[in-house]
């Protein structure tokens, strides 16, 4: 082929584009890898609709979750048997005669609060500590260390049920019909994980050159940790939260389906089949139906986190 | 590597030693006693007899007396008696203990059964059909909690089609249910491992590596199979409890399980204790396999 001659005009023309080209972030990159992946876009999908219904319960719930009409007791849902079903009570009722789509639906609330504020906490704790014991070393690493040391011997689901059953009892465990307690204990088990993720990040990270040459010209540790570290292990970070989320809320309905989580009459799907279990085997779908919400949710968040990892880091791509 | 088996070793004792004083601790600033007529609602003692009770037991002394006599008798493998049963705890926890031995060891064995092929078979015939299937399965496994599928599979086996009982261990037909859901869980996750060693080891390296070092074949194998499993073991365990008290297993976990809503310290100490030595140990094994496996972690920095 001949050659090609190029203008000098085009040749900036090219050079912008190389430019304009790289000038996607990598979260936009992020962004465009999670779109394409199906299973994660029906997960935030799905993730999105439990938000909503969470935030609108007390407009969208036909009926009040705990309010007990014993002579509609164990109603069957629309599609039972139509001699024992009640059209008021389109998802049936439990064995007190409250309305299960309402409880449900008002349950969804107790799991996002579970799922987003004992996350945050370890966000915060976390992320911070292992910034500090990563960047400046010292004892605060030392101690982080020591503490992981024992925090790993512990069993952590067995830690939260002793944590729960002995002092949900207590002044702590009745805030908030036991939720402070949950919220508290949840964050004290899981913080170190994401402390020891992060100083292991920022301990390979602040032997790279950004850093040296942030130091280079004098930037102050506080400039660096923040300006410089915390970008860096946002990634893996976000990652973890994600993953964090879903086993919180699944601690949570471990937990109040042995009885020992958040307290009745405050309905969550844990509560509900922990209730149901009496009547089970004669009427299943008091513990079936929030035992299918469990599932859905769980899995929706999953495949988030699953596409969320895929996204941030492709190399860790299974 | 000996030297450093043993460092971890003399590692777990104050870290036994910190699990034991927490959880004591705990225990001890929970409101109410095992005695207290709270937790008797039905027939209130009277209250000299608590007093006498608590003296009895000794849990009038202060708690950190209270501590100290314990680890003291704990070293003498002494764990005391239950409030509640009034017999010795090791005593207690040794007749558990088969069974959950039992039904640990089985859904083990039935993980392996299954996941090993199917994990070969998808690394083999990577993105087929079959290859989406395990993973899938992999996926809902891992992530549908253990309680809830088995909440479905009572339904659907126990309760619709009265095929398997679901209360209890007496027979065989009673194994199969908890086995099966609690293998679930290992199985899915042994899947998802088998699948990626198996697609690394086609590439060889660490193989090559492994056997470079000189290391037999046997040692090879065995230590890929322990690293794989440890892990898995460490969830069988925690696992096993919440199975346990779904289908009312006899075992340790559901004495865990009781004891706690019982307030009975010595029955809830000598459980938890147990939990985290088998826990300790396990771990322990898993990274010292990783040792032989990977050369490239050095245990002496």
């Amino acid at each position: 082929m001949a050659t090609i001659t190029t203008s000098p005009g085009q040749t900036r023309a090219l050079e912008l584009n190389i430019l304009a080209r790289k000038q996607r972030s990598l979260w936009r990159d992020a962004w465009f890898r999670l779109r394409r992946n199906k299973a994660a876009m029906v997960g935030l999908g799905v993730v999105a609709v439990f938000v909503v219904i969470a935030i609108l319960a007390p407009f969208i719930a036909p009926r009040d979750p705990i309010q007990q009409t014993t002579a509609n007791a164990l109603a069957d849902p629309f599609w039972g048997s139509p001699q024992y079903t009640n059209p008021e009570y389109p998802l049936g009722s439990d064995q007190l005669g409250r309305d299960i789509l309402s409880r449900l639906i008002w349950s969804t609330r107790v799991s996002l609060w579970v799922g987003f504020i004992p996350v945050s906490l370890i966000f915060l704790i976390g992320v911070s500590v292992g910034m500090l014991a990563g960047y400046n070393g010292g004892w605060v690493d030392n101690l982080l260390m020591r503490i992981t040391d024992v925090i790993y011997a512990f069993p952590d689901l067995l830690f939260l049920f002793i944590i729960m059953a002995m002092l949900r009892n207590t002044a702590a465990g009745n805030l908030g019909g036991g939720l402070v307690l949950m919220f508290v204990a949840i964050a004290l088990v899981n913080w170190v994980g994401m402390a020891r993720l992060v100083r292991g990040q920022v301990l390979s990270l602040k032997e790279r050159e950004f850093i040296e040459a942030a130091r280079a010209i004098g930037a102050k540790p506080r400039r660096i940790m923040v300006r410089h570290l915390f970008p860096n292990v946002l990634a893996p970070v976000i990652v973890s939260v994600a993953f964090g989320i879903p086993s919180a809320m699944l601690a949570e309905a471990t937990l109040s389906f042995f009885g020992i989580g958040i307290k009745p009459p405050t309905p969550t799907w844990g509560v509900m089949i922990n209730e149901g279990f009496v009547v089970f085997s004669t009427t299943p779908w008091p513990v079936l139906l929030p035992a299918l919400c469990i599932s859905i949710v769980m899995l929706a968040f999953t495949f988030v986190g699953d596409g969320l990892r895929d996204a941030l880091d492709p190399r860790m791509k299974t | 590597m000996l030297k450093y088996t043993i460092r971890r070793l003399l590692l777990l004792i104050p870290t036994l030693f910190f699990v034991a004083l927490i959880v004591f601790s705990l225990a001890h600033a929970a409101p109410g006693s095992p005695f207290d007529a709270k937790s008797n609602e039905n027939k209130p003692l009277p209250q000299a007899t608590i007093e006498r009770l608590n003296h009895l037991y000794g849990i009038d002394k202060p708690v950190w007396e209270q501590f100290a006599l314990y680890l003291s008798n704990a070293i003498r493998f002494d764990f005391g008696s239950s409030f509640v049963r009034d017999r010795p705890v090791i005593e207690i926890i040794g007749q558990g203990f088969p069974y959950s031995a039992q039904l640990g060891v089985q859904a083990l064995l039935v993980a392996l059964m299954f996941s090993l092929p199917l994990g070969v078979i998808s690394a083999l015939r990577q993105n087929s059909i079959v290859d989406y299937a395990s993973l899938l399965f992999a996926t809902v496994g891992t992530t549908i909690p253990s309680f809830v599928i088995g909440i479905f599979a009572i339904y659907i086996f126990g309760v619709t089609l009265h095929l398997l009982p679901f209360v209890g261990w007496s027979t065989p037909s009673h194994w199969i249910l908890p086995t099966a859901i609690l293998s679930l869980g290992a199985m899915a996750f042994l899947t998802r491992i088998t699948r990626a060693s198996m697609l690394e080891a086609i590439r060889q390296d660490y193989v090559r590596t492994a056997r470079s070092k000189g290391l037999g074949e046997q040692v090879v194998i065995v230590a890929h199979v322990m690293k794989i499993v440890g892990p898995a073991t460490a969830g069988l365990i925690t696992g096993s409890i919440i199975i346990e008290g779904l289908f009312s297993i006899p075992g340790i976990g559901r004495l865990f399980l009781t004891s706690i809503i019982q307030r009975d310290y010595p029955l809830i100490m000598g459980t938890y204790m147990l939990y985290a030595v088998l826990i300790a140990v396990a771990n322990l094994v898993v990274d010292l396999t990783y040792g032989i496996v990977d050369p490239r972690i050095r245990f002496d920095r």
